[in-house]
């Protein structure tokens, strides 16, 4: 009669989902940024996990890219309102984020949420599993990783401060939130989406892919933490359509080993991408 | 005919169609459902390409129930003419709601199934059972409606009494004859006897498909492996 429910069988990173989501839902003293990076997460692996179906639901693709949307918004509008901080050399007092868009993926990085030294990376020193486990994708390593990509890959176009970019392994975070980026979010906005729908619409011209040698790129890359446990949305650097010449990606200059195998965790998408340039290719 | 909402750029689908039927009386009538929680009436003899609406159904959202979720758990997941023609019901995922077509800005009629899992968005939007597509129908009079839910349970509305019972489709409670005793799920607070708490819920048997007799007081119920008939006693 009573206590019906059963369990079901939970995997690892299955038990680490659910845990994070009855947190979510239990905890009254969650803070609201922190709950939406755990939202944005979950919507992003999901946007991942059905890439990979063979008949991906298109109802479930359109409902969570737009709670994606939302929430970027939201996080665009909250940044737009944060100083912009300039240069490496001088610590911003407000640490912000960019969102920063790969083709189907979005990884947002927690906004300012803190004014002091309460960094993303002084998050880490917190016990609490829950904050944690948000910061596997809230890496300070990452962030930087993904704006050395962007940079190198040229993807910041008409801007007027150029992009300060520099990894770190510092504490601060070190890479401006700038215009430049805010311009590349709006433009790949739509693309991360495009690409959610690609592949319900093969016909959609998508030619920037076939331009670029994908694999030249990460060649030299080090996959030897490629089966780590974790979950972490693979990062994809976005390529706007209009990029009009293809440098291959040769070297990462400034990256540094730990930035590096964060990377790499990109293959499993470059497999993807290479799929998608056959069936563009080929048709 | 047809009905085409696929924008130019496949980049900036943000809506799709859920659900459709045909008025029951008037076969150039049709409604369709969207994922935004919209519904559209179209008809058909206007032109051939209905991608104009007679009329569009929607409820203006409500600002302190606001989350993250809110768009998803708007999806229409079945909608359906009453037998009379006059009204539509709607079923979303945390209630059913009753329109009167000649009201456009607002339903006339709202019924909670499950509230309860409005606190559990979060665990809900992680199994995937927040996309759970649940079926409404009404009784051959138009005086109940019926949809499902999670744990095998079904809730049957009354809607000249307002009175709402929840069933339970199992076999443990359906032996031939005997008569479904009503369900509760407690939603805080100390659990009384016969209640089910939340946490306990099965979400894996959901009751997705009901069925309502067009005449007779018989409903039939599908829970993931069985087909239940019941012979309804409430109206």
């Amino acid at each position: 009669m009573l206590g019906r429910g059963l369990k079901r069988k939970l995997s690892d990173y299955e038990e680490n989902m659910a845990g994070l989501s009855s947190a979510f839902d239990s905890s009254r003293n969650l803070p609201y940024p922190l709950k939406r990076q755990l939202v944005l997460n979950m919507c992003l692996t999901k946007l991942q996990t059905y890439k990979m179906l063979v008949e991906p639901n298109l109802h479930r693709s359109v409902l969570i890219a737009n709670t994606v949307r939302q929430i970027q918004e939201e996080m665009r509008q909250e940044s737009n309102q944060q100083p912009i901080n300039v240069c490496p050399g001088i610590a911003p007092s407000n640490p912000s984020y960019t969102g920063m868009e790969s083709s189907g993926i979005s990884l947002q990085l927690p906004s300012g949420i803190s004014q002091q030294e309460s960094s993303c990376c002084d998050l880490r020193s917190v016990e609490d599993p829950i904050e944690n486990s948000l910061l596997i994708v809230s890496d300070d390593d990452m962030s930087s990783a993904i704006s050395s990509i962007l940079k190198d890959l040229d993807f910041v176009e008409d801007i007027s401060p150029p992009t300060c970019l520099v990894p770190t392994g510092d504490d601060q975070p070190k890479f401006a939130e700038n215009t430049s980026l805010k311009l590349e979010d709006d433009r790949q906005d739509l693309k991360g989406a495009e690409c959610v729908f690609g592949s319900f619409e093969i016909s959609n011209s998508t030619s920037y892919l076939k331009d670029l040698a994908i694999d030249d790129i990460f060649e030299d890359i080090d996959t030897s933490m490629y089966d780590s446990d974790f979950c972490c949305p693979p990062l994809m650097p976005s390529r706007p359509p209009s990029l009009a010449t293809e440098e291959p990606l040769k070297t990462f200059p400034s990256c540094n080993s730990s930035s590096a195998s964060n990377i790499q965790i990109c293959r499993t998408d470059l497999s993807e991408l290479d799929h998608i340039m056959e069936i563009l290719v080929g048709s | 005919d047809i009905v085409d909402i696929k924008p130019a750029n496949m980049e900036e689908l943000t809506e799709v169609i859920t659900a459709a039927e045909f008025h029951p009386h008037h076969c150039n009538v049709f409604v369709y459902s969207s994922s935004k929680g919209t519904i559209r009436l179209c008809d058909m003899r206007s032109s051939a390409l209905c991608d104009r609406h007679s009329k569009f159904f929607e409820e203006p959202e409500d600002p302190s129930s606001r989350s993250f979720f809110s768009e998803i758990i708007s999806s229409i997941s079945d909608v359906k003419f009453s037998h009379s023609g006059r009204y539509m019901m709607t079923r979303d995922y945390l209630s059913v709601k009753v329109w009167d077509l000649n009201m456009e800005n607002r339903p006339v009629e709202t019924y909670q199934v499950h509230e309860y899992l409005r606190s559990k968005l979060c665990s809900l939007y992680e199994n995937d059972c927040i996309f759970d597509k649940f079926e409404c129908c009404w009784n051959g009079s138009d005086s109940a409606i019926m949809t499902g839910s999670y744990n095998n349970f079904f809730r049957m509305f009354d809607r000249n009494t307002r009175r709402d019972i929840t069933l339970e489709a199992s076999r443990e409670s359906s032996k031939p004859r005997a008569i479904l005793k009503p369900r509760k799920v407690c939603t805080g607070g100390k659990r009384k006897k016969d209640e089910i708490s939340v946490d306990s819920l099965d979400f894996n048997k959901k009751i997705l498909h009901t069925a309502w007799h067009p005449v007779e007081n018989i409903i039939a119920v599908a829970a993931t492996n069985n087909l239940y008939i019941f012979q309804d006693k409430i109206n």
